[in-house]
Parts: C-alpha cells; structure tokens; sequence
C-alpha cells in the first residue's frame, strides 16, 4: 500500500464570496459552507467562527476535531461514514495542515466533550490551541440526548466531516505544496536488510465501551465494540478509516484528527528501515466485560506472535475501566514473548495519591506516561467564549461540575474556571503527542 | 527570621549511648549536636531555636506518652518547620523520627522533614506520610545527610519550584503530578526510545514504575468445615462501645480483640463501628453486617462449622498504610493460631 498525503499550509483563514485557497490563505465561503452544514435537518442552528492561536479566546463544548481533506479520485475522505465503503491509505489525499474543523456545541455540552483555550495558560494543555480552527458552532434537535450526560453528538459530528470535507475540496485541482509518501512492502515481500531489523506492531485500543451503537470509535463506520482485534494497513488509519466516537472524559480523547495525523504511525514510518521493521497496526478495542477484555487480549497477542513481531506498542483511548484492558494486553504480549511498550496517561487523582491505573502488573514493565486526568486547573476568564461557557459545569463534563463545597462552581461569575484536566480537549495527547510526563512527589 | 526546631535521639543529643535509652523526652533552647551543622547550613534567613532530646526505647515503648510530652514542649513556641535525625541506618530512631514527625505535622500543619539510609525500616513505615531524605549508613554522612535537609528545608519554607522525589533526593511518597518536560520530548519519541532499549536488552526507565506487589497465594481449602474452629477480623472498625484498646478512626496502627464466646450475635448500642471511612448508621444499628457473628453462629448450630473462636479482631482499614496492616495482621495470625483457629472470615467495609 502506499499513501501520498498531499499538503497545503494553511496560513490564515478568512470568509469570503468564494471558498478557495491561494497563497496559503484559506477563503471560506460561509453560507455555502452552513448550507453543507444543514443538509442534516436535525441541525436547528449553525454559525461558523475561526479561532486562531494566540486569541482571547475559550472553545467549550467541544466535540469532535477534523483535518479538512479530499480524496483524489473521488470518494469519500471517511469511507464507510461519509459516503461509500471503499479501501482507504492507497493513492493520494489532499490535506489542509495547520487547521482543524472542530465541532463545537452552541448550547448544550456533555460527559464527553471538552474545552480549549487558544491563548494563555490554558493553551499549552492542548494541541488545537496551536492550530487555526475553523469552529462549527451548531445545535440540533437531538431531543432525545439533550439533557443527558453522555451524547451520541450525532448531527453534530457528521456535520463537522462534511464540513471537512467540502473545505478540503477546495484544493482537489490543486498541486500540493509538499507530498508526504508511506508506503509499507508486504509483510513477506521485505528485503533482507529490513528482515534483520527487530519488527514491531502498534497495537491501537480506541474507545469502544458503550454496548448502544452510535458512542463508539468507528473503523470504516464499523463500531469498534463489535470488532475482534484485527490487523490493520497504517495508511488506513491516517487516511480516513477510523473516526473518533463520543464517549470518554476528553483529555482521553482521540480526535478525527489524531487519527488522520497519528503521531506514532508517523514516528514509527520514520524508524522502519532505519532501526525498526514496522509490520503494522493491530486494531484493538477496549470493552466493558472480563471475557471481552481477555479475548481481545488473546487476539491481540496471537496476530502479534503469528505475525512474528518482536515488539509492540500498545496505546489506550482511554483510563479507569480500560487500564484493565490496557495491561492484560501487555501481559498478553509479553507471555507470547513480545517486547511491550505501553503509552497512555493516569489517574492519580487530584492530590496525585491514588493508584495511577485502575490494573497494575510487573510485566507492564516500560510504559510512556502523558498525564494525570484529574489534575487541577484554574485559568483566567477569556474575552471571547465560542458555544457556551456554563456547558463546562452545567452539562456534566468529565472535567467540570454545577458545584463544589470547597472549589465552588467549576465556571465563575466573572468567566473564570476551575475544572479537572479531564475537561481538556485531548488534553493528554495520548496518540503520542504529549509533551507531558508524570513524576512521583 | 524563619524558625526550625530538630530531634535528636539520646545518643546524638549527647546524652549517652544504650544505657541511657530510656532516656525521657527534653527540650533544651539552643542547638545540640547536628543542631549546630544544621543551623549553619540552614543559613542566615533560618535559625534552629530549639533542639528535642527523646530515648529511643522512651519513644518506642511508650510512644504515646513521648509524643504528648513533645508536643506539650512544642504547644506555644513558633516554629515553621521541624526536623529530625538524620537516623542513618539506625532502626528505632528512623521509626521514632518518623513517629514524631507525623505527629507534629498532624498537630502543628509545619512541614516536617528527615533523613534515613535506604535499609532503615522507618523509611518503609513513614515515606508516603513525609519528607524523608535519603541518607548515609552512619554518622560519617552527618554534614552530607545535615546539608540534604536544610536545603530543602530553605526550599519549603520560602515557596521555591519543588522538584520531583528523585531530582530532590527524598523518598518518593506515591504521589504521582503531571509535569511538562523541558527540554520538550513527544511520548513518542520516549516510546521509540524505550522500546529500541528494551528490545536490544539495554537498561531503560518506565515513566511508570510498577509497584511490588506482595501477592498472598490463596490457602488452600478446609476439607471439612464441621470441625473447623473459624475466626472473624475485621478492618470494618466494629469495637465495644467504650473503644477500651483506642483504635484509630482512620490510619490505624492499633488492633483489638474482644470476647464474643458468650454472645450469639453483637447487638447495636453495645457494639458500635469506629471506622471514619464509610457511613456508620447500618453498622452502628446493626454491628452483625461487619463482623457477621449472628449468622455463623446459626452455621454453628445447624453444624456446618465446627466451632466459632471466643474473640473477633479488629481494626481500621482506612487509610492504614500496607506496612501497618501486614504488621497487625501478622500479629493477629499468631494470636489465632496459638488459640488453634482454622480458618478466618475477613471482613472490610
């Protein structure tokens, strides 16, 4: 398989009469753009703002995060969600760096959704305070999930890939400014001198605890709770064939957009050749139930072992409940003679004292740690608020709360927040981008 | 001015060596000893008012009333951090040190802070309750261990950046913080870093190192329970209504056990739970629901067990530290096995 990932660095972003991109500034045309947006009858308001870093400015609730893009050849840039199921990570794909579509409610926030600010303090805990977002601030008549605490964000998020996908278009008669290539031979078609590397899986576990359809990640618009693990190209998951669900605390949280851009996929195509044989992606999921659990794990570890791989890197959507899924599938690994590294964030609570994983065992030996999801975070009000401030407390946000007898409201009279990292938008950047460490005190 | 007051054993307060290790606790004003290296490297913005003297078979075999009569001394004075040791490798001293450096934190909210050798067993029993800085064997790390101490003393009580447990040199405490890393290093480039490591055999460091986990393997099962002699223990806190052994709310290093050969169940008003953990009304009505006396006596009766032991043990489970409660629950075996207890129904919360 090989991938090209055509580029185009979007330098700024305005609105204008025409939706079109030239000399790096990205022109969008908003009413064209929301008549995309509303081709869903369930979406009841819906307005367009760009946010860029550096300004005075929080995004909450937000849902969902997408790289605009345009599959060269035609269909669909999320086969299987956005329009047929066909195979993605071969050809070419156009894409808009530096910019994110994020799906941001105009009201009405939940357990799921997550908070960003672009400037200040606050900005450095997550990577979308770094892009130019293109904000689709939106509301539905989702009735049946608008008070509840955990939302399917179905109109919402659907809206925000054709969004996506028809800002990506803009370019599909264009040149990219710079090609990325990836491209894997056959497993058994390797040269020697790759053969002779130690060969390594990247064993990805995407959130897939809900047993209702329309929470879960999606692979090829498949929910991933309904999956047994199964080995997959990594160009399939950088170009479109997983999307994010709608379910864990957000600083958990792996983005459309993490997807797309998956920092350990590109890492790992940076080694191969060099010091690693990337044999591929082993799609996992994380589950609710003990036997669920152990059976992934024991698929997990046979692909691995059948495959031949030496190593493996096992990465979680997730913490608490999945940590169980998480260290069972390294214990798995390591019992089939597998080198395991883990990646993910913790738990330590608040005062850092707790347990870090809700499952511990001495074969999880080497893990890269990115976080505690429960640190405290206090910041400042913002000038501007894109969706609705109150969503951070009122709506049960994993990260936020109505009130407090000690911290009081999680959302003050005067703007300001007090709130758990939990709230933060793919705040641990657990897909491999996190700056973050934990320490012992 | 900031203000420090240090403890001393008998033999580093210069009062004497194992003859004298009954030694009661004193206050002397001034500095004695390592008072004197510490205040000089305390420095000028620090000085060590006071310096306590205590036995250290004193505070280990009447701790309680050691550690009254310190705070006693401490009551009135002004003080805003308290030091102790460094106790080396010396055992009863590191738990001493230990023991009163928890107290004075309870009590007076100062920052406390001391210094042991990694096989002094003090270290294990207070680490994750304070600082404890890692010392030499012997005396000979004095200054060094003295140095360790009051520099991290300065830190604390002038608010400067605190680093982590190994970049500062004490005993990690289990307390886990997030923490940006600078220079920046991505997770991924520490999992490509750690995997090439772990696959080529070289040494490399978990960023989270897990735990030793002291796994107890199951016993095996009793073939016929109608002559066996079962035990109850519980770390549920039920105690007579009077609490007459003083077990702790919470963080308990006290167990007890009380006669129930005469009674076919425990009867609320008589029993009460003195755990601070959970919500004492089921309990307190209805003792039975922790430590479930009624329905073995009813197994009892009707044959299914042989006989039920004339005591209940108890204690507090929350908050109490693994090493307290390995230590109470080995005291309990004993005690069980020499009254030829079979088995034991453990019950929590």
């Amino acid at each position: 398989m090989k991938l090209e990932i055509g580029n185009f660095h979007v330098k700024d972003i305005v609105f204008g009469e025409k939706t079109i991109y030239e000399n790096g500034i990205l022109t969008i045309n908003k009413e064209e753009a929301l008549a995309v947006v509303r081709e869903d009858e369930h979406i009841t308001e819906a307005d367009i703002v760009i946010a860029k870093p550096g300004d005075k400015a929080r995004i909450v609730p937000v849902k969902e995060a997408i790289e605009p893009r345009h599959r060269i050849g035609g269909g669909p840039v999320f086969p299987g969600v956005t329009g047929d199921l066909m195979q993605s990570g071969n050809g070419k794909t156009l894409a808009l760096k530096g910019c994110s579509v994020l799906v941001v409610g105009k009201h009405w926030g939940g357990f799921q959704d997550g908070l960003i600010d672009m400037s200040g303090e606050g900005a450095k805990y997550t990577l979308f305070s770094q892009l130019k977002n293109i904000c689709l601030v939106a509301d539905t008549d989702e009735e049946f999930e608008r008070h509840e605490q955990q939302k399917k964000n179905h109109a919402l998020r659907w809206a925000g890939m054709r969004l996506s996908e028809y800002i990506g278009s803009c370019v599909k008669d264009m040149e990219p400014e710079e090609v990325e290539t990836y491209e894997l031979a056959p497993i058994t078609k390797r040269s020697q001198e790759v053969n002779d590397l130690p060969s390594v899986v990247l064993v990805l576990q995407p959130q897939s605890q809900m047993e209702e359809i329309g929470y879960n990640d999606l692979t090829y618009g498949w929910d991933c709770n309904h999956i047994v693990p199964t080995f997959m190209h990594p160009n399939e998951v950088l170009d479109g064939a997983m999307i994010s669900g709608s379910f864990m605390p957000c600083s958990s949280k792996w983005s459309t957009y993490d997807f797309q851009n998956y920092p350990m996929i590109k890492r790992l195509y940076q080694e191969h050749g060099k010091t690693l044989n990337f044999l591929g992606v082993i799609m996992s999921n994380l589950n609710v139930a003990l036997e669920q659990k152990e059976r992934s794990a024991q698929f997990v570890a046979q692909i691995a072992k059948s495959l031949g791989a030496d190593s493996a890197i096992v990465a979680e959507e997730g913490y608490g409940n999945p940590d169980a899924d998480f260290i069972a599938c390294i214990v798995a690994l390591e019992d089939a003679g597998v080198k395991t590294v883990g990646l993910t964030n913790e738990c330590t609570g608040r005062d850092g004292g707790s347990q870090p994983l809700v499952t511990l065992d001495q074969k999880a030996n080497a893990v890269v740690s990115c976080g505690n999801v429960s640190q405290l975070i206090e910041l400042p009000a913002m000038e501007t608020v894109i969706g609705e401030l109150q969503a951070l407390a009122r709506d049960g946000l994993s990260g936020g709360w109505a009130d407090d007898e000690l911290l009081g409201p999680s959302v003050r009279e005067d703007g300001s927040i007090i709130m758990e990292n939990n709230a933060m938008f793919c705040g641990d950047r657990v897909a491999g981008w996190s700056t973050k460490t934990m320490v012992e005190y | 001015m900031k203000k420090a007051i240090l403890y001393l054993n008998q033999f580093f307060g210069q009062v004497g060596g194992e003859e004298v290790a009954d030694h009661a606790p004193e206050i002397r004003e001034g500095l004695v000893g390592p008072a004197m290296a510490l205040d000089k490297a305390l420095g000028n913005d620090v000085q060590v008012t006071h310096t306590i003297i205590c036995g250290d078979n004193f505070m280990g075999s009447r701790q309680e009333e050691a550690v009254d009569t310190i705070l006693g001394f401490l009551n009135g004075l002004e003080f805003d951090i308290f030091f102790a040791g460094p106790a080396f490798r010396a055992g009863r001293y590191g738990a001493a040190c230990g023991h009163i450096c928890k107290a004075v934190k309870e009590k007076f909210g100062v920052p406390v802070v001391t210094s042991m050798n990694d096989e002094n067993p003090g270290v294990q029993m207070f680490r994750s309750e304070m600082y404890i800085f890692e010392g030499g064997k012997s005396a000979a790390a004095m200054r060094k261990d003295v140095g360790k101490m009051a520099k991290f003393g300065v830190k604390l009580l002038f608010g400067e950046e605190l680093l982590s447990a190994s970049e500062e040199g004490y005993y990690g405490r289990g307390i886990r913080h997030q923490k940006w890393l600078n220079p920046e290093v991505p997770a991924v480039d520490r999992v490509i870093d750690m995997l090439l490591k772990k696959v080529r055999g070289e040494e490399f460091i978990s960023e989270l190192p897990m735990p030793e986990l002291d796994l107890v393997p199951i016993a095996p099962a009793i073939k016929d329970l109608s002559k066996a002699k079962i035990a109850i223990a519980t770390t549920g806190g039920i105690v007579p209504l009077d609490n007459p052994d003083r077990i702790q709310s919470a963080s308990a290093t006290r167990w007890g056990k009380y006669e129930v050969s005469k009674l076919d169940s425990l009867s609320g008003g008589v029993y009460k739970t003195i755990h601070a953990g959970f919500d004492p009304a089921a309990a307190d009505a209805n003792p039975n629901v922790i430590v479930p006396l009624d329905a073995l006596r009813a197994y009892e009766k009707e044959g299914r067990i042989g006989s039920i032991h004339d005591y209940f043990y108890t204690t507090v489970g929350t908050g109490t530290t693994q090493a307290e409660a390995a230590r109470m629950g080995i005291e309990m075996v004993e005690d069980m096995k020499a009254a030829g207890v079979d088995a034991v129904i453990l019950t929590s919360t």
